[in-house]
C-alpha cells in the first residue's frame, strides 16, 4: 500500500501530485498546465507556484495585488437585463451584477488558475469520482444565517433538477441519471427524464460537502466558477426566487438599487460581516447605456464612467486616442459558432452540413471580421489555449467539395438557408456577412436575419441555424460537456452522438494533460467530422477603464472580480 | 367659446376611442400572438393555453376590449415583458424625461426662432435675411443621426468639455441636456423660423401695416403692435405640432445619447415585442398628438377671433 502524501502543512495531497512534478521537471508539460493540474486537484494555488518555482528553479512568486487604499467608487458601463435566478443565467453580465451580491464555491482568476473561495479546500480521489469539499468557517448570509452545508446540497439539487432550467445540468452531467419515464411521445418515442442520481451530492457534517459521481470528471472545480453556479440561500425558491427582489447573499457588497435597462447600484455591506478581507470599493454602480455600442464608450471620453463591460474591436482605435485610458486585452476562448440543427431540414444531411463547413477560410475570416486580434478556428470548439487542445490536421478552404457534398445531399444547383445573428455584436455581423460570401461561392446563398439583441436570446438555442456567442472557459471539455453531450440543456445544435459522448467521458476522466490531450484527439475529429457547427474564429476580447481605476484585470469571460480595485 | 372648446374635447376623446379599438384590434385579436409574445417564441402550447385562461383571453372580444380600455384608463396596462414591472411603472418616469427633454428644447427654439423669423421677414430680402435663410436650409438639412456625431465628436471627443451621454444617472443634470438640446435645436430651429418668416413678410405686404407706417408711427411699433400678434398664428401651429414631434419622434436622438427618455422605451418596447408597453406606448403617443392638435386649435382662435365661430 502507498504511503498517503502530504504537504508541507501536513494536508493530504492528490496521489498523482508527485508525478505532475516529474513531469515538469521533465518538461513534458509547461508551467501554466501544471499549475492547472495542481490546484485543480486541491493544491493551493500559493502551494502550486511554489512548487512550480523550486522545480523550476526560480523563487515562489505568486502574483499579489498592490498595496490596497481604501475607498472609492466605480461606475460602469454594462447592459442590464433582468436578474431573477443565478441559476438560469444565460448572459454573463447579469452574473456581474450578482456576483458581487452571491459568492462561488471556487474562483478562476484571469490567470486561469482555480483558487478557494466558499470551499477553503477540496480534495479528489484518485478515481476522480469522489470530490470532498471543506466549506469555510464563519461565514454569514447577509439575512444573518450561517452558510454551511445544507445551502450547497440546496443548489447542487436545484441545478440538477430540470424543473430548475439550468444550464448547469450540463457541467454536472455525471451526477445526473436519465430514467425513462414509461410514457411514450407522439412519434412512439420514449420520454426520458433526467434526475439527480440518488446520493450524488452528500452533506458529511456541517462545512463539508462531498460529490459522488457516475464517471471521472476532472474540472468540477472549475465548473464550480461557471457563471451560472453562484451559491444561494438554501430558501431561495421559497422566499421568492428572485434575486432582484430578494438579494440574499454571502458577498461583500448589498444591493441598494437595480432596475432592468437603467442602473444598479451595489454598495459595501459592513466589513465585520463579511468572511473575507475588505474590499475597497465603497459603490459599484452599473450603468445601462442601450443598445448603442458607441454610447458607453462616449459616456469613458467624457468621464460619466470609469470602465465600460466590454469594447468592440472596431473601437479600440478611439480609446487609444483618448488622454487617460488604459485598454485592456485578454486573449481567451470566446468564440461564435454558426451551429446546426440535426434534427432540422435541410441540417439533418450530414453532407450539406459539411459543405457549409468546407466553404470557409478562417484565416482571411479572422482578418475580415475581427482584424487579426486572435487566432483561427477549427471547427471543433476546443480553443489552443486549453490545456487539453489537440492540433488536427488544417482543414482548408474547399468550394469544390462543398459543392460535390451539396450535389450528393440532393441540392446541385445551391440551396437557400437563413442564420439568426444577434444585432448587438458589430463583430459577428462582419463575420456573418464575410463567412456569407464564402458560402455563396459554392452556392450556399444565407440569409443573414439579425434581430435585437434581447429578441436573438430568446431565440438562441430554439432557430435551425444560428450564430451563437459562447463565452471563454479555462478547459476544453467544459465547453463539450455544456454544448454538445447528447441531451444537454444548452446542446443547442441537437447533436446526439454515443460515439462522441463516450470519447467525451474517457477524456473528461483524464487528469494527465498529455494523455488527455490524446483522447482529445477522438473528441475534436467526430465533432468536427459530424460538422456540427462552422466556427468563425478565436477572439482576443477587449476592455477599457480610466487610468485611476487600480489593481483592475480583464477576465477573459469578462467576469468581474471587483475585490482588489479601487479608485485612485 | 365654451361650446367651442367641448366640442373639441369631443372630437378628441372620439379620435381616442377610434384608435383605441384599432390598437386594440391590431395587436390583441389573434390571442395565439399575445400569448407568443408574452411567453416567448418557443413556449409550449400548454404554457400558453394555461396563461391566456387565466388572463382572459377566451372571454368574447368585445368584453376583453372594454377591460383592456377600463384598466388602461386608470393607468393599468400590464406588465412589461422586458422590464419585470407594471408598465405604469417605466412609461411615466420615462415620459416626464421626455418632458423635460422637449421643455427644455422648446425653451430655446421658440424665442430663437421667432426672433430670427421676424428679423427676417421684417425685411425680405435683405442680408440679414438670405443669411437667416440659408443657415436655417442648410441645419434643418442635416439630419439627427448625423449631427448628433458631429456635435459629440466636436464636444466630447474633442474639446471634452460636455458629457457624452445623457443618462442622468445621478439625478438630473443640467449639463447633461445641452448636447440632446442642442441636436434638436439644430433640427427644429430652421424649420420654425423659415415658417415665421414667410409668415411675417406676407404681414408686412398688408395694406394695414402700409398704413400704420405711413401714418408716422414708430417702425417698432409697427412690428410689435399690428404685424407680431397677426404673423404668429401661422408659427404657433407649428409650434404646437414640435410638441408632438419632440414627445414621440425624438427616438435618434435618445438612443444616441441613452437618454431614459420615451423615444427611446418605444424603441425597446418594439425591439423586444414588448407588446404591453408598445400599447400604452402607443395610447400615450396618441393622446399627445390629439392633446396638442387640441391646444392648437383652441389657441388659434385666441390669437385669432375670426375662426373662432368657423
Amino acid at each position: 500500500m502507498t504511503k498517503e502524501l502530504k504537504d508541507e502543512s501536513g494536508k493530504r495531497v492528490h496521489s498523482y501530485i508527485p508525478e505532475l512534478c516529474e513531469q515538469l521537471r521533465q518538461k513534458k508539460i509547461g508551467r501554466r498546465d501544471f499549475l492547472y493540474t495542481a490546484t485543480m486537484l486541491g493544491v493551493s494555488a500559493g502551494a502550486a507556484y511554489a512548487m512550480a518555482g523550486k522545480i523550476m528553479g526560480q523563487g515562489a512568486v505568486v502574483p499579489k495585488a498592490a498595496a490596497q487604499g481604501k475607498g472609492g467608487n466605480l461606475r460602469c458601463g454594462m447592459r442590464l437585463q433582468e436578474m431573477t435566478d443565478p441559476a438560469t443565467f444565460d448572459w454573463v453580465p447579469k452574473s456581474n451584477v450578482a456576483r458581487q451580491i452571491t459568492e462561488y464555491l471556487v474562483r478562476t482568476g484571469a490567470d486561469n488558475i482555480t483558487r478557494p473561495y466558499l470551499a477553503e479546500s477540496w480534495e479528489a480521489s484518485d478515481d476522480l469520482k469522489t470530490w470532498t469539499f471543506k466549506l469555510r468557517k464563519g461565514v454569514k448570509w447577509s439575512n444573518g444565517d450561517d452558510f454551511g452545508a445544507d445551502d450547497v446540497v440546496y443548489n447542487f439539487e436545484r441545478w440538477t433538477d430540470p424543473a430548475t432550467g439550468s444550464s448547469n445540468i450540463g457541467l454536472f452531467a455525471a451526477m445526473v441519471d436519465t430514467i425513462d419515464t414509461g410514457k411514450k411521445d407522439d412519434n412512439g418515442k420514449a420520454i426520458m427524464e433526467k434526475r439527480m442520481t440518488s446520493g450524488a451530492v452528500e452533506k458529511i457534517d456541517d462545512h463539508t460537502v462531498r460529490l459522488n459521481l457516475n464517471s471521472a470528471v476532472l474540472s468540477i472545480p472549475e465548473n464550480l466558477y461557471n457563471y451560472p453556479t453562484a451559491i444561494v440561500h438554501r430558501r431561495f425558491s421559497e422566499e421568492g426566487g428572485d434575486l432582484s427582489k430578494n438579494p440574499v447573499g454571502t458577498g461583500p457588497y448589498r444591493l441598494a438599487k437595480f432596475a432592468v435597462g437603467e442602473e444598479a447600484v451595489l454598495v459595501k455591506r459592513d466589513p465585520r460581516e463579511y468572511w473575507g478581507e475588505e474590499v475597497s470599493l465603497d459603490q459599484i454602480r452599473y450603468i445601462d447605456f442601450g443598445d448603442d455600442a458607441s454610447a458607453p464608450v462616449a459616456a469613458l471620453a467624457s468621464n460619466q464612467v470609469d470602465m465600460v463591460y466590454e469594447l468592440q474591436v472596431s473601437q479600440i482605435d478611439v480609446i487609444k486616442r483618448i488622454p487617460g485610458m488604459v485598454l485592456h486585452q485578454a486573449v481567451t476562448a470566446q468564440t461564435a459558432v454558426a451551429r446546426m440543427q440535426v434534427d432540422q431540414e435541410p441540417f439533418t444531411d450530414r453532407k450539406v452540413r459539411q459543405a457549409v463547413q468546407a466553404c470557409i477560410d478562417h484565416d482571411s475570416l479572422l482578418e475580415l471580421a475581427y482584424r487579426g486580434f486572435g487566432a483561427p478556428a477549427e471547427d471543433h470548439h476546443v480553443s489552443p489555449i486549453h490545456p487539453e487542445y489537440f492540433k488536427l490536421p488544417e482543414q482548408k478552404q474547399d468550394i469544390a467539395k462543398a459543392k460535390a457534398l451539396l450535389a450528393e445531399a440532393g441540392h446541385p444547383n445551391g440551396i437557400q438557408l437563413k442564420i439568426d445573428l444577434n444585432a448587438n455584436v458589430a463583430w459577428e455581423i462582419a463575420a456573418a456577412q464575410a463567412m456569407r460570401e464564402m458560402w455563396l461561392k459554392a452556392g450556399i446563398d444565407v440569409q443573414l436575419n439579425v434581430l435585437p439583441g434581447a429578441q436573438f436570446w430568446g431565440i438562441w438555442d430554439k432557430t435551425p441555424f444560428g450564430l451563437t456567442s459562447w463565452t471563454h472557459r479555462p478547459l476544453g471539455v467544459m465547453v463539450m460537456n455544456l454544448a454538445y453531450r447528447s441531451g444537454v440543456p444548452w446542446n443547442e445544435s441537437h447533436y446526439d452522438s454515443a460515439e462522441f459522448d463516450a470519447a467525451l467521458d474517457d477524456a473528461s476522466g483524464t487528469l494527465d494533460v498529455n494523455e488527455r490531450r490524446k483522447k482529445m484527439e477522438k473528441v475534436q475529429s467526430i465533432l468536427r467530422g459530424d460538422a456540427v457547427i462552422s466556427q468563425t474564429l478565436w477572439r482576443s476580447v477587449f476592455n477599457a477603464a480610466h487610468e485611476r481605476v487600480k489593481n483592475y484585470q480583464t477576465h477573459p469571460t469578462f467576469y468581474h472580480q471587483l475585490d482588489k480595485v479601487r479608485i485612485a | 367659446m365654451l361650446v367651442f372648446v367641448v366640442r373639441r374635447l369631443g372630437t378628441m376623446v372620439l379620435t381616442m376611442v377610434v384608435v383605441s379599438i384599432l390598437l386594440f384590434l391590431v395587436l390583441e385579436i389573434n390571442v395565439e400572438g399575445v400569448a407568443v409574445k408574452v411567453l416567448g417564441p418557443y413556449s409550449s402550447e400548454e404554457q400558453r393555453n394555461l396563461w391566456l385562461d387565466r388572463n382572459g383571453y377566451f372571454d368574447p372580444l368585445h368584453e376583453r376590449y372594454v377591460r383592456w380600455l377600463g384598466n388602461a384608463l386608470v393607468g393599468d396596462f400590464g406588465d412589461s415583458v422586458r422590464f419585470r414591472v407594471p408598465v405604469s411603472q417605466v412609461l411615466w418616469p420615462r415620459l416626464g424625461n421626455t418632458g423635460i427633454l422637449a421643455l427644455a428644447t422648446m425653451m430655446v427654439v421658440i424665442p430663437l426662432s421667432l426672433g430670427l423669423g421676424v428679423l427676417a421677414g421684417m425685411r425680405e430680402g435683405s442680408k440679414l435675411d438670405r443669411s437667416i435663410s440659408i443657415t436655417s436650409i442648410v441645419t434643418t438639412s442635416v439630419p439627427e443621426f448625423a449631427s448628433a456625431v458631429l456635435i459629440s465628436a466636436v464636444f466630447v471627443f474633442w474639446l471634452g468639455i460636455l458629457p457624452g451621454t445623457s443618462s442622468m444617472t445621478d439625478g438630473f443634470s443640467i449639463v447633461q441636456l445641452i448636447l440632446p438640446v442642442m441636436v434638436l435645436v439644430l433640427y427644429d430651429f430652421g424649420y420654425v423660423t423659415r415658417m415665421t418668416r414667410a409668415s411675417m413678410a406676407e404681414v408686412m405686404t398688408t395694406h394695414y401695416i402700409r398704413t400704420a407706417v405711413l401714418k408716422g408711427l414708430p417702425y417698432k411699433t409697427v412690428i410689435v403692435r399690428h404685424a407680431l400678434r397677426n404673423a404668429l398664428i401661422a408659427p404657433f401651429t407649428v409650434i404646437m405640432l414640435q410638441i408632438n414631434w419632440l414627445l414621440s419622434g425624438v427616438i435618434v436622438v435618445e438612443f444616441f445619447f441613452a437618454y431614459k427618455g420615451f423615444g427611446a422605451l418605444l424603441l425597446e418596447a418594439s425591439l423586444n415585442q414588448d407588446i404591453f408597453l408598445i400599447e400604452a406606448c402607443a395610447m400615450v403617443a396618441v393622446f399627445v398628438a390629439v392633446g396638442t392638435q387640441m391646444l392648437a386649435d383652441v389657441g388659434y382662435t385666441y390669437l385669432n377671433p375670426r375662426i373662432r365661430f368657423a
